[in-house]
């Protein structure tokens, strides 16, 4: 088994270094056959990095210990999805797994139905080739997965509790799936840019790809923050982590890239820009890797220190001055087609506006993460830069991000007029601000909430009134039902109203984290058993504190009732978790969840003779996170949704070569 | 005997005292909004990665005594802010959770709009630029015709649709 799973990783790298050898030297010479080769190299260095994922799940799930990954990251007692799921708990299980989406992401692309007979994909299968030959250097010479331990231990060290949770199981596999996916626009980018191809066919195929990048990212998020809510029992979701703000950047520049090629598309303007927030998208996943595998700063998502990072860094290097190398010595190509704009207000000008603040976004986190490195380097003090400074930087900006976002989809492209604006514009701005007064009058009386919530107000007018004038419209001409007028609508233009489905899911998100930061209330009250602790409208009683065991954990429990206004609506059983094999006990909160607020309850310390401590909080609005994060995944599947009116290929235009 | 009385009255009240000021002692909420500022100010050492009003006590002797310090010095009458300057001259600005607002950190909190605003600027410019290479014939044309754009997209998308079918 030591020898099969070596070798899928030593066979695989020398098939990646041979398919980029030999696809370089097809290019170069224009020979079909050579590129097939490559072509056949792909594919099969997609079954080694299938038979290296087999080989550490069979690992894994049968506690072969004399592994050193094995031993490190489970014991014999965890159940088998833990085991299974160890796989990306470490390092080198991690890489493994990202080279394996990236070995599958190149074999989509190098066979894909739609890029048949193109010149472009030798090129893009050339440079996925490079990220794999270093992804398996990595796996083969730094993070060995097989490594074989001297001595057999009898049990394995166990896998971290706060792992063990189904937000975790799948928290990393689609962050990973996002990452690798900005790999994919990058080598489409540059390909482009080799063969000269100025033509939008790679921008329409890259901006699936994006989306599909994108997607997963913002689940890789989401999951994420959805495990930290229940998880660690802080009541928080998002803690501006270096880890987190690593996988926030490249969302940003993604999704500032999606909004600027419609530009490209439309007026064959931005090409640098676009080309340009590709390079950084796919730059800054990198640079988040380097970030968490190298320990240069403290976060609780970081794994074992070590020089991984550097590589990752050196990687980030070379690419990065490739890639600008490439786009500098095409720019005066790329520069030539330089458009014009109609006027100052335009659907176009609100996209400029978009991306100068996702970009600042991107910037202010990338500035907040990296500070405590040039504190150090120019006064030797290395300052923390926490949730505070991220709030405060990023929530004027943010909150200017949802004005643009709330305004952008009723300005016309070319030009609007005063007249058109008045008439898009008056009712939507008055009802928000009579939103806003009521709000003042019912109570919400926090300037940053006020606003906030009108800007939301503003989006779902504005949003709603795009719905709503496009099936009017459409009934106009064909006289439909409403229903099948909204859903023709819908379908015909996907992208669009996609996009406008994942607006406002991100305006849900926004109502839950305005809601949540300026509205929670907690306490932390010491009880005798049979008394209660009230806040707000709950009152919860003490009844019972308890303990089990669960294997080779023992858990202490509370049983809980809540009432709400007099009305009881439920149990709830805070636990914490001590662990047979881990130091840190574990918190699972006492969780009622509706629209309206969560009534979150921790555990925190007892007594023998009963008394007991909780931390109670009431989060309110944190139902609308997950709800808008719901509507992200349905707008964004909307919109790559291969339809019945959308399933055209667009037509290649650009350079022709013998292979392809 | 007055002197009696009086000195079991003082005893009296000295044990009924010390007894309200343990129950306040014990009974502070470590999770009100007051002890939140002040607390959330300063990071723990003990590589939780959470700060001072987060980390639980549970789990970390070293908030422990750093939350008993802030109470008793909010009992003092301190305000976050004396609480704070007490413990920068102490440990200095590492202990924050963020930089402070002088000196060379307020360059992280500046830098990031500075960079917005110039970015701003920039793109006003280049929009100005664009909008001139346009001309103003065709602005003046443009604006005569003011039609509803979702309106033509639909008939333009209908024709298409038509157009695929029957071409």
């Amino acid at each position: 088994m030591y020898l099969f799973a070596n070798a899928t990783i030593y066979v695989g790298l020398a098939l990646a270094i041979y398919s980029l050898l030999i696809i370089t030297l097809g290019i170069s010479t224009k020979n079909q056959k050579l590129i097939n080769s490559g072509k056949g190299g792909v594919i099969a260095i997609l079954v080694c990095a299938s038979m290296a994922m087999l080989s550490l799940f069979y690992l894994l799930a049968t506690s072969q210990f004399q592994y050193e990954y094995v031993s490190d990251y489970t014991s014999s007692e965890l159940p088998v999805i833990y085991k299974l799921t160890a796989l990306w708990a470490g390092n080198s299980g991690s890489l493994l797994l990202w080279t394996f989406f990236l070995v599958l992401y190149t074999v989509m692309i190098a066979f894909s139905r739609k890029m048949r007979g193109n010149p472009m994909v030798p090129y893009i299968s050339a440079i996925l080739l490079g990220n794999i030959v270093f992804f398996f250097l990595i796996l083969g010479f730094v993070a060995k997965p097989f490594i074989l331990l001297d001595q057999v231990p009898i049990e394995g060290h166990g896998l971290n509790p706060m792992l063990q949770n189904p937000g975790m199981i799948i928290h990393p596999v689609t962050l990973y799936l996002g990452y690798v996916g900005l790999a994919i626009p990058f080598a489409f980018a540059m390909a482009a840019l080799i063969l000269k191809n100025v033509d939008d066919f790679w921008i329409k195929m890259t901006r699936r790809w994006t989306i599909i990048a994108w997607l997963f990212l913002s689940l890789g998020n989401i999951f994420g923050g959805q495990w930290a809510y229940v998880e660690l029992g802080w009541g928080g979701y998002w803690a501006w982590d270096p880890v987190e703000n690593a996988s926030f950047m490249p969302w940003l520049t993604a999704t500032a890239f999606l909004h600027s090629v419609m530009i490209q598309e439309r007026k064959n303007m931005l090409k640098v820009w676009n080309i340009s927030l590709i390079i950084t998208s796919y730059a800054l996943t990198l640079f988040g890797t380097f970030l968490v595998r190298s320990g240069v700063l403290t976060s609780v998502h970081a794994f074992a220190n070590s020089n991984l990072g550097l590589y990752f860094l050196i990687f980030m290097g070379v690419m990065v001055i490739g890639a600008l190398y490439v786009l500098m010595s095409r720019y005066n190509l790329l520069k030539r087609s330089a458009g014009e704009f109609n006027s100052y207000i335009s659907k176009e000008s609100s996209f400029l506006i978009n991306n100068l603040l996702l970009v600042g976004a991107a910037f202010g986190v990338f500035w907040g993460t990296v500070f405590p490195l040039v504190s150090e380097a120019v006064r030797g003090t290395k300052v923390t830069v926490g949730m505070p400074f991220f709030n405060t930087v990023q929530a004027p900006i943010l909150l200017s991000m949802m004005f643009v976002m709330a305004v952008c989809p009723l300005l016309a492209w070319q030009r609007s007029s005063l007249k058109n604006l008045k008439k898009n514009f008056l009712i939507p701005a008055i009802l928000a601000v009579a939103a806003m007064a009521l709000m003042v009058i019912l109570g919400i009386q926090k300037a940053w909430a006020v606003i906030g919530f009108g800007v939301i107000v503003l989006l779902l007018i504005t949003h709603f009134l795009e719905f709503y004038r496009g099936v009017k419209a459409r009934r106009k001409m064909t006289k439909e039902k409403v229903y099948l007028s909204l859903y023709r609508l819908m379908t015909k233009n996907r992208r669009r109203y996609g996009g406008y489905i994942v607006h406002i899911g991100i305006a849900f998100i926004a109502m839950g984290i305005i809601g949540s930061q300026n509205y929670d209330v907690q306490t932390m009250k010491t009880v005798n058993l049979g008394e209660s602790i009230e806040v707000k409208d709950y009152r919860i009683n003490y009844e019972r504190l308890d303990q089990k065991k669960e294997g080779i954990n023992d858990i202490v429990y509370a049983e809980m009732t809540v009432f709400k206004n007099g009305k009881r609506i439920g149990n709830i059983q805070p636990e914490k978790v001590f662990y047979g094999n881990w130091d840190q006990p574990s918190s699972e909160v006492g969780l009622i969840t509706s629209l309206k607020e969560d009534l979150y309850v921790v555990l925190s310390d007892w007594e023998d003779d009963g008394k007991a401590t909780f931390i109670v909080k009431v989060n309110p609005m944190i139902a609308w996170l997950w709800i808008g994060s719901f509507m992200i995944v349905i707008g964004s599947l909307f919109a790559v949704w291969n339809g019945k009116y959308q399933n055209i290929t667009p037509r290649y235009t650009g350079v022709r070569k013998e292979v392809s | 005997m007055k002197n009696k009385i009086y000195i079991g009255l003082l005893l009296i009240a000295f044990i009924f005292q010390a007894s309200i000021f343990q129950v306040q002692a014990k009974e502070f909420d470590y999770k009100s909004k007051e002890f939140e500022a002040a607390a959330s100010q300063f990071m723990c050492t003990c590589g939780c990665g959470q700060d001072h009003f987060e980390c639980d006590p549970k789990t970390c002797n070293l908030t422990i005594g750093f939350k008993e310090d802030i109470v008793e010095m909010m009992n003092k009458g301190w305000d976050k802010d004396k609480i704070r300057e007490y413990y920068v001259n102490i440990y200095g600005e590492e202990i924050l959770t963020a930089p402070e607002k002088s000196g060379f950190s307020l360059v992280a909190w500046v830098l990031p709009f500075a960079v917005l605003f110039i970015a701003g600027i920039a793109i006003f410019f280049i929009v100005r630029k664009w909008v001139k290479k346009k001309g103003p014939e065709e602005l003046t044309s443009d604006s005569e015709s003011v039609k509803d754009e979702v309106e033509e997209e639909i008939l333009s998308s209908m024709i298409e649709e038509q157009r695929k079918k029957y071409l």
